[in-house]
């Protein structure tokens, strides 16, 4: 978009309902056009779980109209939908994500595919080797770097706490930028912190507010739920279960059970399934990494990869008897170690198992937190769950206190909040506009945003036109504006301002001079000299400030204008003022035509 | 933080459940909209307050399969913006209204919860008499068919004010200036006042003023600060009124006799009270002769009034919760000061209690006694 007034314009598809949900948010600024997000939405198992992208652009290719794909982590509502919209819609742009996300996303979505394919043999779904071609076309980003996605389009990431590798990214043409935030969190955990930003003031901050509605229960008090649960099945002699994905929250838990642990002087076992560990080096060294780049220090550092009281976990340890915790992955119980031991300790009361996140349907997990208690497994083998099965939300999202602060610490000139039901946000949208005095938005699924913005647009002033200004004598004065005259050159994205002198130059003009004349009839009955001679004091005591002059063959200048005093043709008691000037005196020139429209003083005698 | 740490692993064994959350501003009211949720508000003077009606999570009125109901969060189903500072807020039983009263106390505000909607609206104001600087109405509901509003800052201000017509339908029409501490409406014609003296007495509302009340202030009185509460559905004959004071003394009466309390015990706080306007004392709805005080300090303490041998001396809690000591993350140089609590309608053990700090709890004590 060219011009004075830019504008934004976005459709946003977003999900419905908290949890379950998917991000793809279409930004269009400054005629850049950037993808935020392209997740999958779990609850659906047909088309309906991708983003309708014809949306975007009817005929044309997405690669031509997109400048760059975003995706802010790596959780499947936020890039699930990534291969099927690169591979198989068809992009070949880049995208742009965080190290870590790089490094993981490939993994969920393998892992996506495998239940999806292989246990629910559903068709029409990327492949294995899509997803590898799909990691090709990315371009890693680090915390606070500032990535040219070309002259005109920059992005920068931020810490988003939430996960390892979030981001919040801010996508900055000229002066105009926005600023989207993925899933993020406010309180620090144990082992993320918080997110941070800086007083970056974007013309637009666009926030999830799935939790926007809630008051969250303190970290504390979900820690200490957990906590009690593990230590009533252990004092029962019961055993838990705890599949964990191997990228994550695992490592928190633990730290917390192994800090109970000593405190309370329990002897029970706590064991980490060896899959996990040799997870554990790669997502430590990925961690390290990350969060050694500039983030605030919201959290405890510690090594949460060394545990006193966790050890490593052998197969033959789940027929032992006796109270025992085990991390084992995955965490949806689809498959392997995790749900090896599930079908064992299943049929025991005393047992139980704690899923720690959100379930794929089609998981085993997912069958029993809908409260299933008969599951068929292979071979038609019926298993009865008699263990208590737990369900622990420990995922970190911004509560209305996090968004109000995200807003506090931004400073944006407008707010727009996505993933929530606007029935249910007005109140929220009040109390930002009312704290922060900036304009509020809820936008639905498809509904398109625009935001008039007044981007200030650079001009380059030359050496040649700054000097002669300067040369006029008066001193600039940073609360005056200072009128200038000269011409504006818009040529390649660059604007200039020059003296008229040199754009004629350079377009190869002549230039025209443009000179007015005016007749003015003053009833005077002598002669033109003295006619002339009146105008002359009149003019003289009246424009003090301006240089009259009174010249050898009776004309009158003022400044650079020109009178001279004629007798009219016919009639001998009128005389004819003529009045000259050129263009640039035009103001002078009016001025001084109506100032002696009004005549001359009578003359003292 | 390493007590804080001790004592979360200590609440393991003191709780059966225990929720913290953090409001963006502190509340001194938490009134029920039936059973699911709360309503609180803020009181400070300089700016706009919010009203919010909170939905309570789920599994605190589910009684099985928990587990099945993460959700640990509190919804904010409303809010609204009040320009004064909120000391009381009733909810109009069996409608969409809410009442508050505060500073400056010359007028109640009326406000409406509606469906479609997540903003409560201001609706309308009612004119109060009274213009004193500091004092400001108290507020209970007599809820019928045509809800009236019963208000006053000091005994003779007393009025039942027509929620619909603004229309007044009594009046104490006494000259009495003594400051009101607290309103409770017993039944249709029916109210009970403490006055911040320690004067108690019970109205009938269809009779000229002549309330059932105690003598007045005893002796050295002056220096202290009642408050009182009279507590509904009780099984049997026995006191159901419990009156506190602010240097830790607590009464129970009879209702039928006023003036001589049937035991009296002092609680081991920190005495007096820093805010005794903050004093509040409740009867458990759910346990006989269990009480709730709170507003001497960071604490609420739950007291079996069976157990006392009446006669004034110490009694001890049979609970005190120091959450709100513990947990406090902000650091700040004072000490929270629990402003307000109450008790869950019919989880027999759990109260609500939220302090200074505008933290806010949910907890569910174990009665770690003898089992009977």
């Amino acid at each position: 978009v060219c011009g004075v007034n830019g504008r934004f314009a976005w459709l946003v598809e977003g999900g419905a309902g908290q949890d379950v949900g998917r991000s793809c948010i279409l930004v269009s600024i400054g005629g850049k056009n950037v993808m935020l997000d392209c997740g999958m939405h779990m609850g659906f198992n047909d088309d309906r779980r991708f983003p309708d992208f014809s949306y975007i652009t009817r005929n044309g290719r997405l690669t031509d109209f997109l400048d760059c794909v975003i995706i802010s982590h790596f959780h499947l509502d936020h890039c699930g939908a990534l291969p099927y919209f690169s591979e198989m819609v068809g992009y070949d742009g880049p995208i742009y994500m965080t190290h870590p996300t790089q490094a993981i996303c490939p993994i969920l979505l393998e892992d996506y595919r495998k239940i999806a394919v292989d246990k629910k043999g559903e068709a029409n779904f990327f492949t294995s080797q899509m997803i590898k071609d799909c990691m090709k076309k990315v371009v890693a980003v680090h915390l606070h770097q500032t990535v040219q996605v070309d002259d005109e389009l920059e992005i920068k990431a931020y810490y988003a706490g939430h996960v390892l590798g979030a981001a919040m990214f801010q996508i900055k043409v000229g002066s105009e930028s926005v600023v989207y935030t993925g899933d993020y969190n406010m309180t620090p955990d144990r082992h993320l912190g918080a997110a941070w930003i800086d007083k970056c003031r974007p013309n637009l901050l666009i926030t999830e507010s799935t939790y926007a509605t809630t008051i969250r229960d303190s970290k504390r008090c979900r820690e200490r739920d957990f906590l009690k649960k593990v230590h009533e099945a252990v004092e029962r002699g019961g055993k838990v279960l705890i599949p964990v994905f191997a990228l994550g929250r695992a490592q928190e838990l633990c730290i917390l059970l192994e800090t109970f642990w000593e405190r309370m002087n329990l002897k029970a076992p706590i064991y980490f399934s060896t899959g996990l560990t040799e997870k554990a080096n790669h997502y430590y060294k990925l961690f390290i990494t990350w969060t050694n780049q500039k983030i605030r220090k919201t959290f405890v550092q510690r090594n949460m990869f060394e545990f006193k009281h966790i050890k490593a976990f052998d197969r033959a340890f789940a027929d032992n008897p006796g109270p025992m915790v085990v991390f084992a992955t995955p965490g949806m119980l689809h498959a392997g170690q995790s749900l090896q031991i599930f079908r064992k300790w299943a049929g025991n009361e005393k047992n139980m198992v704690i899923m720690p996140g959100y379930c794929v349907q089609g998981t085993v997990g997912h069958k029993i937190l809908s409260g299933q208690r008969k599951l068929e497994m292979e071979g038609r083998q019926v298993l009865e769950v008699k263990m208590q099965v737990e369900y622990m939300s420990f995922s970190a999202h911004a509560d209305a206190k996090g968004i109000m602060q995200l807003v506090g610490q931004a400073e944006p000139e407008n707010v727009l909040l996505v993933h929530g039901e606007a029935k249910k946000m007005e109140f929220l949208k009040q109390k930002i506009e009312q704290e922060f005095r900036v304009s509020c938005y809820m936008p639905a699924n498809g509904e398109t945003v625009t935001l008039p913005t007044s981007p200030s647009i650079p001009v380059g002033i030359s050496l040649g036109l700054l000097k002669r200004e300067m040369a006029q004598g008066l001193l600039p004065d940073a609360k005056k504006p200072r009128l200038l005259h000269g011409t504006l050159i818009m040529k390649d994205s660059n604007f200039r301002l020059v003296s008229s002198e040199q754009a004629l130059k350079e377009l190869g003009l002549a230039e025209h001079q443009l000179r007015f004349t005016c007749r003015v009839h003053l009833h005077d009955p002598r002669k033109e000299q003295e006619t002339a001679m009146r105008v002359y004091s009149h003019l003289k005591s009246v424009l003090k400030e301006h240089c009259v002059q009174h010249l050898p063959d009776g004309s009158v200048t003022v400044e650079s204008i020109l009178i001279q005093a004629a007798a009219h043709s016919e009639d001998p008691g009128t005389k004819v003022l003529l009045v000259s000037w050129t263009y640039q005196d035009e103001e002078l020139g009016s001025h001084l035509t109506s100032l002696l429209k009004k005549g001359l003083p009578q003359a003292a005698s | 933080m390493e007590s804080a740490e001790d004592w979360l692993v200590e609440s393991l064994r003191l709780y059966q459940d225990f929720h913290a959350f953090d409001l963006s501003e502190a509340t001194r009211v938490l009134e029920w909209i039936d059973d699911k949720g709360v309503c609180v508000a803020g009181y400070e003077s300089l700016k706009k307050n919010e009203i919010l009606h909170l939905l309570l999570p789920l599994r605190l009125s589910v009684k099985e399969n928990q587990g099945l109901f993460p959700e640990r969060d509190f919804k904010v189903r409303h809010g609204g913006f009040s320009d004064t500072s909120v000391f009381d807020l009733k909810h109009v039983p069996d409608t969409r209204l809410l009442v508050t009263s505060g500073l400056p106390g010359c007028h109640l505000h009326v406000w409406q919860v509606t469906e479609d909607s997540d903003v409560i609206q201001a609706v309308s104001t009612i004119a109060v008499q009274e213009e004193e600087g500091s004092l400001w109405p108290r507020v209970a509901i007599f809820s019928s068919m045509a809800p009236g509003v019963l208000h006053g800052a000091r005994l003779r201000g007393l009025k039942v004010v027509d929620l619909e017509t603004q229309k007044t339908t009594y009046s104490s029409g006494v000259g009495d200036s003594e400051e009101l501490s607290s309103l409770q409406v017993l039944d249709a014609d029916t109210f009970a006042f403490c006055c911040a003296s320690g004067r108690l007495g019970l109205v009938d509302i269809r009779q000229k003023w002549a309330p059932s009340e105690n003598a007045g202030p005893g002796p050295g009185a002056a220096a202290r600060r009642w408050c009182a509460e009279v507590g509904g559905r009780r099984r049997g004959p026995g006191p159901s009124i419990a009156s506190l004071g602010s240097d830790g003394q607590l009464c129970l009466l009879d209702p039928r006799d006023l003036c001589h309390p049937v035991s009296s015990g002092r609680c081991p706080v920190s005495a007096p009270s820093p805010a005794p306007e903050l004093l509040r004392v409740t009867w458990a709805p759910g346990l006989d002769d269990c009480l709730a005080i709170s507003g001497f300090d960071g604490t609420v303490q739950v007291y079996d009034a069976t157990s006392w041998d009446g006669t004034g001396g110490q009694v001890e809690p049979v609970f005190t919760h120091r959450g709100h000591i513990f947990l406090e993350d902000n650091q700040t140089d004072t000490a929270p000061l629990v402003t307000t609590h109450t008790w869950h309608p019919h989880k027999p053990r759990t109260l609500l209690s939220a302090a200074s700090d505008a933290s806010l709890h949910v907890w569910d004590w174990v009665d770690h006694r003898a089992a009977c």
